[in-house]
């Protein structure tokens, strides 16, 4: 028998507090498709993914109603495309993007990840010729997301490969001008890129990931944050520990609504559940924020001194009671502080409180990185590439994942508003201090050398 | 041995169960299975009890009374006619339906009626009515067997089209997202 307030409290958090299954991301390996024949290999592509994913979308719906939980989004991610069309020049790799939008288009799919390549420690003429591909790709496709990795703890950072990011990133972003750079919304450049992140735009399957499998992504800044204020409310309030402890208990309930539904579907496409992913991921909705859980620990708002602070503890809390709930963790697993897509982190740079080097900071202790950051259109390629440095070396030294998802709009100053629509949402550009100051350190080339893993202070 | 169903139905106070299971056991009777439940200030018990030769159910009704009629309870017997649960049971899947709603007539007997109508079947429900407008403080939560073989399209579209009728926002969910959540 269940008590009245395991009903009503999980009912609470799936009406009111915007619980939901963020993604539901179908890994789909693409080794198999290969041939020396671009006709042949995009047929092959296209035959896999519109096979294996045909019913992704209904059985995900079929399964969010049997336990009356949303899967909001359904996704693909596929092997890294720089690996498998690694033959192909870089216009030829722009016709598999072709294919890749065409196939999740027929399938019903949101997004499609994994144009993506990893160059840490050098180049090789697939990577080339994606990388050279990724602004085309991108802004002539509407589905389909990249990542580069260009470092790694155990690689350094290939500073080649950083600078030329900084130019691709330019590259595209004039590529979209008319819709505010829109396709560098779907680029991410990172260090230590995990191989199973079920979330765009950083979704690839990498090598060792079997043929097919089910990844999650569960999303619940709001029930965090209605947590969190249900304590504070009380008039002998808690204390760190005991905030610490509701974080931990929410992540829990959380994470298992991931595992469970991941799990039936996993199931019903007779494809191996591979992991859920901890995160809490925002979306621009009133309510589904992580910006305001700062607001509920008692900051006036995210990026005023103790943001920092605020988020360690969340984001650790989140991973314990995450972990605890689930035997296959993976994916980021971490809090999302992007800029657009959160409607209060949005507000908080509009406001001033949230400086790009306050952003940077805060990516040493959550795990996605400088996220959907809308810069001015005028923001020099060194520029971008010396910010792209500084968030790829949080992640080496510190042995984490770290991403730059940047915008530099066209066209657009800081304090103007960019548009970029549906969950990537909107926000106020951000200033870039301090630039260009950067181009000489940049021009230099070669690698970083990869750090110590002893003597770590 | 003979079994028999004994129902119970007064004002609750401490000692019930005790009274009835004192009786029970000088009549030599053995139980085999009980639960109560309150409600408000009622108490509502089932024993499903079996009784030794040499006692009639009228000779047990009489010391029940004896002992329960004082206590301002009311009890009913008759023999147990399934011997328990039966053998062919349909497999079914636990499921869960929860309203909320302001309160007016007709809210338990319109819902159930459709459950009624596609043969599930309640196990527990607690339906609570506390807030007259108020929808989140009048909470019907039902815990159902819907058959394994049924395609709930459509007793999902007649529940909800039931539940607009009846101004309630109704989910139904399978209980196992309940455990998943609520339990380690």
């Amino acid at each position: 028998m269940l008590t009245e307030r395991e009903v009503v409290s999980t009912l609470e958090m799936l009406k009111n507090e915007h619980l939901d299954v963020r993604t539901v991301t179908l890994g789909i390996n693409l080794m198999e498709c290969q041939s020396h024949d671009l006709k042949r290999f995009c047929g092959n592509i296209y035959d896999k993914l519109t096979g294996l994913g045909e019913n992704l979308v209904s059985v995900c719906d079929r399964v969010g109603d049997r336990y009356g939980i949303p899967v909001v989004n359904k996704r693909l991610s596929v092997s890294p495309i720089s690996v498998v069309a690694a033959p192909f020049s870089s216009s030829e790799m722009v016709e598999v993007a072709v294919t890749l939008d065409r196939a999740v288009k027929e399938i019903g799919v949101d997004f499609v990840g994994g144009f993506s390549s990893c160059v840490e420690k050098g180049f090789s003429h697939g990577d080339s010729s994606l990388i050279a591909a990724i602004p085309e790709a991108l802004s002539g496709t509407e589905r389909v997301c990249s990542s580069v990795n260009v470092a790694s703890t155990s690689a350094g950072i290939n500073m080649d490969a950083v600078s030329l990011m900084g130019r691709t990133i330019k590259k595209a972003a004039e590529s979209s001008a008319d819709s505010d750079g829109l396709a560098c919304a779907k680029l991410c450049v990172f260090a230590n890129i995990p191989q199973d992140i079920p979330f765009m735009a950083g979704a690839y399957l990498g090598i060792g990931e079997p043929d097919a499998v089910i990844n999650v992504g569960v999303s619940g800044p709001g029930v965090v944050k209605k947590a969190i204020d249900r304590a504070m409310e009380k008039e002998d309030g808690p204390d760190f520990g005991e905030i610490s402890d509701i974080i931990k208990r929410t992540a829990f309930k959380v994470t298992r609504v991931g595992e469970l539904i991941g799990r039936q579907v996993a199931s019903r496409l007779g494809v191996t559940f591979g992991i859920v992913d901890l995160s809490l991921a925002p979306t621009p909705n009133v309510g589904d924020s992580v910006g305001e859980i700062f607001e509920s620990l008692g900051l006036r708002s995210i990026g005023v001194p103790g943001s920092t602070a605020a988020l360690a503890m969340l984001n650790d809390a989140v991973k314990k009671g995450g972990a605890f709930s689930s035997s296959y963790v993976g994916g980021l697993s971490g809090a999302f502080i992007p800029v657009s897509e959160d409607i209060t982190i949005s507000e908080a740079a509009r406001k001033g409180y949230l400086s790009l080097e306050k952003l940077e900071a805060m990516t040493s202790v959550c795990s996605v990185g400088l996220d959907m950051v809308p810069l001015p259109g005028d923001t020099t390629a060194a520029t971008l590439a010396a910010v792209i440095a500084d968030e790829m070396a949080i992640g080496v030294i510190n042995k984490k994942t770290t991403a730059a998802r940047l915008i530099p709009v066209p066209g657009k100053k800081a304090g103007d508003k960019a548009y970029f629509g549906g969950l990537l949402g909107q926000a106020t550009i951000m200033d870039v201090r301090n630039e260009p100051a950067s181009e000489k350190f940049i021009g230099m080339g070669g690698r970083i050398p990869a750090p110590l893993q002893s003597l770590i202070n | 041995m003979q079994k028999l169903v004994i129902s119970i139905l007064g004002r609750d106070c401490p000692g019930i169960v005790a009274a009835v299971s004192k009786v029970l056991f000088d009549s030599g009777c053995n139980v085999e299975d009980v639960t109560q439940t309150r409600l408000q200030s009622e108490f509502a018990s089932i024993f499903i009890i079996s009784m030794p030769e040499g006692i009639s159910p009228d000779d047990l009704h009489g010391s029940m009374n004896g002992a329960l009629e004082p206590l301002g309870l009311q009890v009913s017997m008759r023999p147990l006619e399934n011997q328990g649960l039966p053998a062919d049971a349909e497999p079914y899947e636990p499921f869960v339906i929860t309203t909320t709603g302001p309160d007016r007539l007709g809210l338990v007997s319109g819902v159930t009626e459709v459950m009624a109508l596609f043969r599930v079947n309640i196990t527990n429900l607690k339906a609570l009515f506390r807030g007259g407008e108020d929808p989140s403080k009048n909470t019907m939560i039902y815990e159902v067997e819907i058959p394994a073989g049924m395609e709930q399209d459509s007793f999902r579209e007649a529940l909800f089209r039931r539940a607009e009728e009846l101004g309630l926002d109704l989910s139904i969910q399978h209980r196992e997202i309940f455990e998943a959540i609520n339990r380690i």
